[in-house]
């Protein structure tokens, strides 16, 4: 069986040009749109999951669903930490596990407007824990002051986040003396003195504890153990786990917006390529009629007509593809209903991303292109080829 | 002009104008869902009730603020009632299994928010019963709850020190017909928690989350707002009123960029379709070229051949539209006790309907006017010439 030639598709796509080129743009804004929403869940997911780390542990209360909700009194941290001894050692000898304090707090952004900025209030190990994770422009907070470290993607949000300006906590001033860099979601917080903190904030409790665990510790039995604790019942997760369950529910609606405005969006999409295919077949009733008295077979005519069907959803594909690759790195903020606090976070559109693109939109051209395509293959040679 | 041509026009390519009504169909059901979601964003701070405050901790949504409060603002000049609000974020067996609960005062809630309707069992129950409840009716409907029931909850931030859910006796089960009160909530004696919390059987500090407080009609709101304000300036807690509406906006502004996204996603949606139409109407008006040469030689006028095809594309795009808004509110429907805990006060209302309807016939119009102003100045020479 002989195929009829590419080049055939081509050349009719060129020659209606206009119809082409509408529907081909059609298709593509349908692809931009899945490809969007996927790379706003991609550059989320990034953000958290990626930065999680496997070889820290956050403890939390029992029932609490994040950090916010946790909280532990001074007394029951030293408890809790000396009777783990999965905790590892850190350069002391002493275990390496950290108390922090957490809360979102009300602040005026820079254009206008409210927000809600997390505080986290931190001890020494803390940055001996996450070590090179952290990448810090100016000095530390000593321990013991009122100095904090702004999160990067602060410093152009709200008002008074850079070195030697002075934020206030309630009615504490605070003098900012560095900039805090990381790849996950601290750089968008607000570092200071765990102690100064609670004092600030009048809220004198820890609300979770982060810790290193020792190569190969179970977590899970961990995790059953102290949650049936007398004396401090807690719950045990990696980073990483932590994380990308404060994501999930974000990430899950993404997903499931993409998916519904896809397919609806598709469905729309696959009718205009109907009636392009069609309007195609029709206007090319003579040719059909020739090919099919030169002996090309009803199949191969088929085949030419999905082909050129593909062809359109693949043109769409690349015009949704270049649509999306600007949108990479934009950055965009919303809150993390979670902990009800704003995150920014940017657009990452991964090749994942883009072959997705690619296939959706050459099924959407699958789909539109079946039914011309088969009309276009039974047509009867004689009164095909009739036709003018 | 000749309405029975636009009909034989429609029905002489059954497929094509079924298949453009039917992409019409799914654009206009997206527009109309988009516009209804974001559009509900703005519900709650629209119909904000005029004579009610929020008393807030300026520092944070998550710190509460002292017992205390409650009488000293009440004897600010003007306030006529309050209403202590505490977030409780129980969940129910499940963390999937979450919807809003506040601790408040039984008798001030009734007074104060007359939009609350009683449908099922009594509030005079629920004012005597300590450990009892009121659910709203799509509380109710989500885990088929009914009046007389005792239902556990689990505090993710009140635990119980013996590790037990909590227990609340549905009294009564309300309605509402204002955006300012959602249906999905959970209201408890906020003294059983204050109890629980002195009894020792929840480690925790007591407070208040925010006082809802009442005004004489009249009086002038910023006056008492800076009144309350100033009572508290020194601390411990300082705090921040508001009016309704404005402490309804900034949870709307939490969503950051999200109501950005779902506009530009409806552009892309309106994009595709008028991209869509216009490719079928050019179909439309190039095949016809012949029968407007004879519709001119018959001494039709330029009028009406300009008409034939504008009426014949937003007949199609009206048809689609129609349906369209047709599927969104049925479909809206279904979906609103889902959507309605993420945007309260999600509807397909009247305007939702007429909007798509409009956006509908304007991608008609807009699609019709390039073919049918070709059309018009066809010479009917030329036109005649054309091959059938």
């Amino acid at each position: 069986m002989t195929g009829v030639p590419l080049s055939y598709n081509v050349r009719s796509l060129m020659v209606r040009r206009t119809s082409t080129l509408l529907t081909v743009i059609g298709i593509g804004a349908t692809v931009a749109v899945l490809t969007g929403i996927l790379s706003l869940r991609q550059g989320f997911a990034q953000l958290f999951e990626a930065s999680g780390r496997e070889d820290i542990a956050v403890f939390m209360r029992p029932g609490a669903t994040s950090e916010g909700e946790s909280a532990f009194p001074r007394d029951r941290v030293d408890i809790l930490v000396k009777s783990t001894p999965e905790i590892d050692e850190g350069p002391d000898g002493r275990p390496l596990a950290s108390a922090e304090t957490f809360l979102a707090v009300r602040m005026r952004k820079l254009d206008g407007g409210e927000t809600n900025i997390p505080i986290r209030g931190v001890q020494p190990a803390t940055f001996v824990l996450r070590g090179d994770d952290l990448e810090i422009e100016g000095e530390r907070p000593t321990p013991g002051s009122d100095e904090v470290l702004v999160g990067r993607a602060l410093t152009t949000r709200v008002p008074g986040a850079r070195v030697g300006e002075v934020i206030v906590l309630n009615t504490t001033p605070f003098r900012v003396v560095g900039i805090l860099d990381h790849g996950g979601p601290f750089a968008s917080e607000i570092w200071g003195d765990a102690d100064r903190m609670m004092a600030a904030l009048e809220r004198p409790v820890f609300n979770r504890v982060i810790a290193r665990m020792r190569p190969g510790t179970d977590m899970e039995a961990l995790s059953k153990r102290l949650e049936n604790d007398k004396q401090v019942p807690a719950i045990v997760t990696t980073e990483r786990e932590y994380l990308s369950g404060q994501t999930a529910f974000l990430s899950n609606m993404l997903l499931g917006l993409g998916a519904i405005l896809g397919m609806v969006m598709g469905v729309g999409a696959v009718f205009a390529g109907v009636n392009t295919m069609l309007a195609s077949v029709a206007a090319r009733t003579h040719e059909i009629g020739v090919l099919l008295s030169i002996g090309f077979r009803p199949l191969s005519i088929f085949l030419a007509f999905v082909r050129e069907s593909l062809l359109l959803g693949f043109l769409g594909g690349v015009i949704g593809v270049l649509i999306t690759i600007p949108l990479d790195g934009i950055r965009t903020g919303t809150t993390n209903f979670q902990t009800f606090t704003e995150i920014a976070f940017a657009f990452r559109v991964t090749p994942g991303i883009l072959v997705t693109a690619i296939l959706f939109a050459m099924l959407l051209g699958l789909v539109g292109g079946a039914w011309p395509a088969w009309r276009a293959a039974r047509m009867d040679p004689t009164e095909a080829i009739r036709h003018v | 002009m000749p309405w029975r041509l636009v009909w034989r026009y429609l029905a002489a390519h059954p497929f094509r104008s079924l298949f453009t009504m039917m992409s019409m169909v799914a654009a206009t059901f997206l527009l109309c869902l988009l516009q209804a979601l974001l559009a509900s964003l703005d519900v709650a701070v629209l119909n904000a009730a005029k004579n009610r405050l929020i008393v807030q901790s300026a520092v944070s949504l998550f710190v509460t603020l002292p017992h205390s409060y409650q009488g000293k603002i009440e004897a600010v000049d003007g306030v006529e009632d309050t209403c202590k609000w505490t977030w409780f974020g129980g969940y129910y067996q499940d963390p999937e299994n979450f919807f809003a609960q506040f601790g408040a005062d039984p008798g001030s809630l009734r007074r104060m928010y007359p939009e609350m309707e009683i449908i099922e069992g009594s509030y005079e129950e629920f004012e005597r019963k300590r450990t009892g409840c009121v659910i709203g009716d799509l509380v109710a409907q989500r885990f088929s709850w009914e009046v007389g029931q005792t239902v556990p909850l689990i505090g993710t931030i009140y635990p119980r020190v013996d590790r037990k859910p909590w227990e609340y006796e549905i009294c009564a089960i309300y309605t509402s017909n204002a955006a300012t009160l959602d249906r999905n909530t959970m209201f408890f004696h906020h003294d059983y928690l204050d109890e629980s919390i002195d009894s020792g059987s929840v480690e925790t500090i007591k407070g208040v989350g925010v006082y809802a407080a009442a005004i004489t009609p009249g009086v002038e709101p910023t006056r008492v707002m800076a009144d309350i304000d100033a009572l508290f300036e020194n601390g411990p807690q300082v705090v921040q009123t508001t009016t309704e509406a404005e402490f309804n906006r900034q949870f709307v502004s939490m969503l950051g960029n999200v109501p950005a996204l779902l506009s530009s996603i409806g552009a892309s949606v309106l994009f595709a379709i008028l991209l869509a139409t216009l490719n079928t109407m050019i179909m439309a008006g190039r095949e016809r070229t012949h029968h407007i040469g004879i519709l001119k030689a018959l001494g039709f006028g330029d009028g009406t051949v300009f008409g034939l095809l504008i009426a014949e594309s937003m007949l199609v795009c009206a048809l689609g539209g129609a349906l369209g808004v047709f599927f969104a509110t049925g479909i809206g429907k279904a979906l609103e006790p889902f959507l309605i805990s993420m945007f309260p006060g999600f509807a397909i209302l009247p305007e939702t309907q007429v909007f798509g309807l409009a956006l509908a016939a304007s991608v008609g119009l807009l699609a019709g006017i390039l073919p049918a102003w070709q059309a018009m100045r066809l010479r009917p020479v030329d036109a005649l010439r054309a091959e059938v």
